[in-house]
């Protein structure tokens, strides 16, 4: 079924917080899923995965240890969303080091979103690389070489963020809607649901505030 | 694109510390860049044309009708479905199942097959699935007591009562109208890009305005099948008088506090609206004259405004009173002296409570449409994505940054219960917004990110520890829970009208603020609150309909005709 990309990130964003991550991570988390689907990539499938996954492991056991290259995690396997908000926040050390690496990663292909944030703000294209596959991005246009099969891979032994020297021109643009599968859409939504308060005769009847009569 | 604070040395802005207190926003008014009025001038400027190709509804007053609007490029439908439904299912809260008439806009002219598939969904509301064909999708509950007496009167041949009319102020209202994605809609990016959607929320006014539409010929269609011969038709002008109400809970609140740049976008336009009149040296006596006329049928709209909440009340009270003393001081104003806006408002912020201040900064907009209109296409934020944290940033600049917009949040005792009595939550029954009382309900643990004064006091004191030559990198690394702070803080550096200078959870918090501050924007009148989280408004009143709209009435509808009342 076709989905609004809002509605994936408003799902993919209360998932991300209903299974442990801070509010503004879980933002970008959102925004996250939401621009992987808009290329039809299989965002939704791999978020429930990656959190169900690090369901109740802290946020500090699978985000870099520290910023010296190569970055790692304490429990030994990076998480792709925690690595990716350190990537667009250390942009200015790309410019420097030409490259940075991360060794053992999950769901590499959740990185690229911030890959692509980054890009946009050096206005230089990015390549992301692990395995045999390459993806580049100037933030806009994606492009993807290796075996498709690798995409959803659910963890990579390293990955490689670079300057790219240039773009294919005949790179991918963004689609306007996400299709999500239906399992992995039902496990966000069993996340998100974590979120919600359950009723309460005292909520129900005071939180609205909606109060009296409606038939007026 | 940010539309950046006006520093022109001759221009008089308003600071963020002045103009972003919870009592100031909560006593906004509409305004030339309200976007109910950015949609009537563009349909009166661009011509569009208006037709109602289906329109089949039984004596049961159930079926369904279709509103065609032809823009110069293209034509946009709302698809109503009218029910029939017992009272004891009639409620404007979200947890409502059933509603008197159900609706979405299309984005085009739907097929026979288009509004098969719509009528298995639409009338579910949010239970429902729809497509990025459509646009929008709302509902709406009538008034049982005005729409029985129009109907009553038109079928035995009478006109309705225009006091009772005016009472009400419409006969059916809306009470949620759903847009940008929701439930499968096309999101706001699809169509951002065309330029009748180029101002905020167009999508949903365009909506709303055929709603009004529709429901006027419902209540004719109604009575004539009561009444048969002997019914009237609805005379023009009483029509008019009838907008459609919109009845509001806390979903509208947290809006402003989660899209930060938008709300910047909006204050910053009609603050710089404001500014620039001011700074005009001399009225023409044209000028002069349309401000004293609107300024009459102001007052009128003030007396005709009906609220039993003890808080609007004594508002409106304040308000009717500040109205008479500012046109009393018309006369010895020197309206054809120097500066004389500037000089009205500074005697303003002294004579009159911050209601009036604030009718008098909206109708001060109306004789310059060249210097205030052209502002409208800067409200809305045309950047989707969200705010890239700048990493590189030292800690010492964050913190200069956070002294600079939120020394008033320093300023609170977080310590004491009062300052943090409230929580936002969304509840799991059908995901209804809500605030609850985080020292008596179990609610804490479900708290949405809706503090940022009291955020924004963790974050200084967190930043404290920390040497000040480090970078905002290193620090969001070891404490990914100021993450959506931090954000928030570079965003203001930039948008210093994007954030509420408020306690946004203490306990004396009333959110009707907030919800009047985004009503004001969308062109609300009438803000008549049930709670201090609940509220009632009129859209479009005395708005001209589709058959009447042209350049003549397209603008300065919201100001209530002098005659508009039997006396």
């Amino acid at each position: 079924m076709s989905y609004s990309l809002n509605e994936i990130e408003t799902r993919a964003k209360r998932a991300a917080r209903g299974a442990g991550q801070s509010w503004g991570m879980a933002e970008e988390t959102g925004k996250a899923t939401g621009w992987l689907a808009s290329y039809h990539l299989p965002a939704t499938a791999l978020l429930a995965d990656l959190l169900t996954h690090n369901d109740q492991i802290a946020h500090a056991q699978t985000s870099p240890q520290s910023l010296d290259i190569p970055w790692r995690a304490p429990s030994g396997r990076l998480c792709p969303l925690a690595s990716g908000a350190a990537l667009v926040d250390c942009i200015h050390m790309l410019t420097h080091a030409k490259c940075i690496t991360l060794s053992t990663i999950s769901h590499p292909l959740l990185i690229v979103p911030f890959a692509a944030w980054s890009a946009d703000a050096i206005k230089h294209p990015i390549s992301i690389t692990w395995r045999d596959i390459q993806i580049v991005t100037d933030g806009i246009k994606l492009s993807i070489k290796g075996p498709k099969n690798q995409l959803s891979t659910p963890s990579a032994p390293s990955l490689t963020c670079a300057l790219a020297p240039s773009i294919d021109a005949d790179a991918q643009p963004p689609g306007q809607r996400g299709e999500v599968d239906a399992d992995a859409w039902a496990k966000l939504d069993a996340f998100a649901h974590r979120t919600y308060a359950p009723d309460t005769p005292q909520s129900r009847e005071l939180g609205a505030g909606a109060g009296g009569n409606d038939n007026d | 694109m940010a539309l950046k604070p006006d520093t022109r040395s001759d221009y008089h802005m308003r600071t963020p510390s002045h103009v972003m207190r919870l009592s100031r926003l909560g006593s906004f008014h509409q305004s030339r860049l309200s976007f109910m009025r950015i949609l009537t001038r563009c349909i009166a400027r661009d011509a569009w044309r208006f037709s109602r190709p289906v329109f089949e509804i039984n004596e049961n007053g159930v079926g369904h009708a279709v509103y065609c609007a032809h823009t110069p490029d293209r034509t946009y439908s709302l698809i109503a479905f009218a029910h029939d439904i017992p009272e004891t299912a009639r409620s404007d809260r979200v947890i409502a199942q059933a509603w008197d008439s159900t609706f979405t806009l299309f984005d085009g002219v739907p097929t026979s097959e288009d509004i098969a598939r719509l009528a298995q969904n639409i009338p579910l509301q949010e239970a429902g699935r729809v497509t990025q064909t459509e646009l929008s999708v709302s509902r709406a509950n009538r008034s049982v007591r005005l729409w029985e007496h129009v109907i009553s009167r038109l079928a035995s041949g009478q006109q309705p009562d225009i006091d009772e009319i005016t009472k009400v102020g419409y006969l059916m209202r809306t009470t949620a109208v759903y847009g940008s994605g929701k439930l499968g809609a096309a999101d706001r990016e699809m169509i951002a890009a065309r330029p009748e959607c180029a101002a905020p929320f167009q999508i949903e006014m365009l909506s709303v305005y055929l709603t009004r539409t529709y429901v006027r010929d419902l209540a004719q269609h109604m009575a004539n099948l009561r009444g048969g011969p002997k019914a009237a038709k609805l005379d023009p002008g009483i029509a008019r008088a009838m907008g459609i109400g919109n009845s509001t809970g806390l979903g509208m609140a947290p809006f402003l506090l989660n899209h930060p740049q938008l709300f910047h976008n909006w204050i910053v336009a009609r603050e710089t609206a404001i500014a620039r009149v001011r700074s005009v040296a001399r009225a023409s006596p044209a000028e002069i004259a349309l401000f004293n006329d609107l300024l009459a049928r102001s007052i009128q709209s003030a007396d005709l405004w009906r609220s039993e909440h003890p808080v609007q009340v004594q508002k409106l009270t304040q308000l009717r009173i500040d109205l008479q003393t500012l046109a009393a001081h018309i006369p010895n104003a020197d309206l054809s002296g120097n500066l004389p806006w500037d000089r009205l408002l500074r005697w303003a912020d002294d004579a009159l409570g911050e209601d009036a201040q604030e009718c008098l900064a909206s109708l001060i907009l109306e004789p310059y449409p060249y210097l205030t209109d052209p502002l409208a296409h800067e409200m809305s934020d045309a950047n989707s994505s969200l705010c890239r944290i700048n990493g590189a940033m030292k800690i010492s600049a964050l913190d200069a940054i956070l002294q600079k917009h939120y020394a008033w949040a320093a300023q609170i005792d977080w310590s004491q219960k009062k300052s943090d009595a409230r929580v936002w939550y969304i509840s799991e029954e059908k995901l209804e917004p809500r605030l609850g009382e985080r020292y008596d309900e179990p609610i804490a643990d479900y708290e949405q990110p809706l503090c940022p004064g009291r955020d924004a006091k963790a974050l200084m004191d967190a930043l404290a520890a920390w040497d000040a030559t480090q970078t905002t990198a290193a620090f969001l690394l070891a404490h990914p829970e100021h993450r959506h702070m931090v954000r928030r803080a570079q965003i203001v550096d930039n948008a210093p009208y994007a954030e509420i200078r408020d306690n946004t959870i203490g306990s004396d918090l009333m959110p009707i603020d907030m919800l009047r501050c985004k009503l004001s924007f969308f062109g609300a009148t009438h803000f008549d609150p049930r709670s201090d989280r609940w509220v009632r408004i009129c859209l479009f009143g005395n708005a001209p309909y589709p058959e009447e709209i042209d350049a003549s009435n397209a603008d300065l509808w919201p100001y209530p005709p002098h005659d508009l009342t039997s006396q």
